[in-house]
């Protein structure tokens, strides 16, 4: 099967795409962090489908939810600040997939479910949860912070150290 | 960028494209801090709003239990004109206290934080009045020393766990002089008093109430917990009479700390019940039980029935009440039944806020509606088949017409309520439910505790209600 290298505007295009999700992220997780009240608490009681029980679960256990709470506010404003610099992309892509893909599976909009959480649109199985973890597995495959990011620095950085090494055991 | 082409060195290109998205920080952060800004406008709005005219007199004020509570009060609070946070007291300085005081923080009040109410008693001598929302079991020591320290006192309901306590909340009340607003609500809410004044003192539009009927239904509450970095060291949790954390944040599950449900969520309602009646009950009957929870960690009933007799000025009257605490379905109302009309009211402004039922007999209402005390009536079709076709029985009631009660509170619900408490300290008002009067309420109420343990009815007698 032939090789598809991506077009320079395609690269362009997923690098725009990185930026805004970077800057959502970045944002849902400042704000949670300066919300003196902020909880995942109710997101995870209103849960429904397979999952609930789960969520359920850690939203009565105090010392769960504290540390469900911590790392959704952390883990959303490092993978923002991440994601916009195009720094440790791959690894930040995956990690906000994982955070985004558990608040999907929290509360999927699956057929018959009807939320008490209010909401802007109308979903059925696809939500903008989903679609944003199909948006960071493209930047995840695609690695657009070796076109346009600090992984471009790092990666020759990392390169130029491990030549002399590789260089002096020749 | 792919394995073949590798970089030996960085060149200009790398650090160009490698920077090319910085400048996107630096716009998120431009951004943000534009967002705070406007958001601290709106805050700054908000306090300006609440900013006192400038011949109103500032009271000087104190928040004594900054929990879930404390924090409900001051945000209302906040929205009252004249009013300075001078001190905030509360035992969990690791959290609760914080919060609190952070927040007033943000609407430019500077309070000082206390965790011994003694120490800030002592040392906050321009305080006017203190706002006291610490648990039940905590009331009376803390109402009794701040009227006794000079203090104007607003006091959570339940006035006190135990009638001992209330009784010694209503002697400093008399002793000090000061002034002594027990936390039902209720009594300043303008529907409430819409419908106390207008619909059954003045138009009486209910006749005479026979029956009265209400609950408040809340679903499973599981443990609050709380984070172990933030808990409250031992010997601090021994001091102030609590077993240990889960018991400090969830008091109102044991006995000796709270009263159970029929004290948290039906006391508001039964004192209704006796206002509008205008009668204390003669005699009470209950049932209740721990049918779902643990009794071990949840000391007190999870359910309680209770059926109350009155003797009103209009002749006798029966009034049921439910509590549970393991639906929250239909929530919480209080339904007044006259022979010539209906009153289904609660609290809530998006539930039961406000119904009337005029009995097909009654006079007609039109004089009330025109003077706008009832909406006109929106008609009942009494329905000859149901939705799925089936025929009603010839011995269906034609239904009443169907009227709303036209007042509503846009205020947070205790806003009201905090708001004549502070009229009544500078005088311009008497208060609505002043501490003998909330004595009777504790009285109907904590006597229903004791029905279900008796098994048997209760009478009162009216020096019952007497201090």
């Amino acid at each position: 099967m032939e090789d598809m290298k991506l077009s320079r505007s395609a690269m362009i295009a997923i690098t725009v795409l990185r930026v805004v999700v970077g800057w959502h992220f970045l944002y849902e997780g400042i704000a949670k962090l300066t919300s003196a009240s902020w909880s995942a608490a109710g997101y995870m009681k209103a849960s429904r489908g397979p999952f609930a029980t789960f969520f359920h679960w850690i939203a009565s256990q105090p010392h769960l939810l504290d540390q469900a709470n911590l790392i959704t506010m952390y883990g959303l404003t490092i993978v923002g600040v991440l994601l916009i610099l195009g720094l440790f992309t791959r690894v930040a892509a995956l990690g906000g997939l994982g955070l985004v893909m558990l608040f999907y599976l929290c509360n999927p909009p699956l057929v018959g479910y009807f939320y008490s959480i209010p909401s802007e649109g109308s979903y059925l199985i696809v939500n903008k949860n989903l679609v944003e973890v199909c948006a960071l597995a493209v930047i995840l495959l695609t690695r657009s912070g070796l076109f346009a990011g600090l992984d471009r620095i790092v990666r020759v950085l990392v390169f130029q150290r491990a030549q002399p090494a590789r260089t002096a055991a020749a | 960028m792919g394995s073949d082409d590798r970089p030996k060195k960085i060149d200009r290109r790398d650090v160009l494209k490698g920077l090319s998205t910085l400048p996107a920080l630096g716009l998120f952060g431009y951004a943000w801090q534009k967002q705070r800004a406007y958001q601290q406008t709106k805050v700054e709005e908000a306090a300006a709003a609440a900013q006192a005219p400038a011949d109103l007199q500032v009271i000087n004020i104190a928040l004594l239990g900054a929990g879930a509570q404390g924090q409900v009060l001051t945000d209302s609070m906040l929205r009252i004109p004249g009013l300075r946070f001078r001190a905030v007291c509360d035992i969990w300085t690791e959290y609760n206290q914080k919060r609190v005081v952070n927040s007033l923080k943000r609407f430019k009040h500077e309070p000082n934080a206390y965790e011994d109410y003694r120490e800030m008693l002592d040392k906050e001598k321009e305080l006017d009045a203190v706002i006291v929302a610490t648990p039940d079991f905590w009331h009376e020591r803390h109402a009794v020393d701040c009227l006794k320290a000079g203090k104007h006192v607003y006091c959570e309901k339940e006035m006190s766990n135990t009638l001992e306590g209330a009784r010694r909340m209503v002697a400093a009340q008399r002793q000090t002089g000061k002034l002594l607003q027990i936390g039902h609500q209720r009594r300043s809410n303008p529907r409430y008093l819409h419908c106390y004044n207008k619909l059954l003192k003045e138009a009486q539009l209910l006749g005479r109430i026979i029956t009265v009927y209400g609950q408040w239904n809340r679903g499973v509450t599981p443990d609050l917990g709380a984070p172990d970095r933030y808990a409250i060291p031992q010997a601090r949790l021994t001091q102030y009479g609590f077993k240990d954390m889960h018991q400090f944040r969830n008091w109102r599950w044991y006995r000796g700390k709270g009263g159970g449900p029929i004290v948290d969520l039906g006391s508001h309602q039964i004192d209704v019940y006796s206002w509008f009646l205008g009668a204390n009950p003669s005699q009470v009957m209950a049932s209740g039980g721990n049918l779902y929870y643990d009794p071990k960690t949840h000391e007190w009933y999870d359910t309680v029935m209770a059926v109350y007799d009155y003797d009103t000025p209009l002749g006798p009257a029966k009034a049921s009440y439910s509590t549970q605490t393991t639906n929250g379905s239909q929530g919480y109302f209080e339904n007044f039944m006259g022979d010539q009309g209906t009153l289904l009211i609660s609290e809530s402004e998006v539930n039961y806020a406000g119904q009337l039922y005029r009995d097909p007999n009654a006079p007609a209402w039109d004089e009330w509606v025109q003077k706008g005390y009832v909406t006109a009536p929106k008609e009942q079709a009494t329905k000859a088949t149901s939705d799925s076709g089936a025929v009603a029985d010839v011995r269906e009631s034609v239904a009443p017409d169907q009227h709303t009660v036209p007042v509503t509170l846009r205020d947070p619900y205790h806003q009201p309520h905090l708001q004549n408490f502070f009229d009544a300290v500078r005088g311009t008002a008497t208060l609505n439910c002043p501490a003998d009067e909330a004595y009777r309420t504790a009285v109907a109420v904590l006597r229903v505790n004791d029905a279900i343990e008796s098994r048997a009815p209760l009478a009162f007698t009216p020096a019952d209600f007497e201090v």
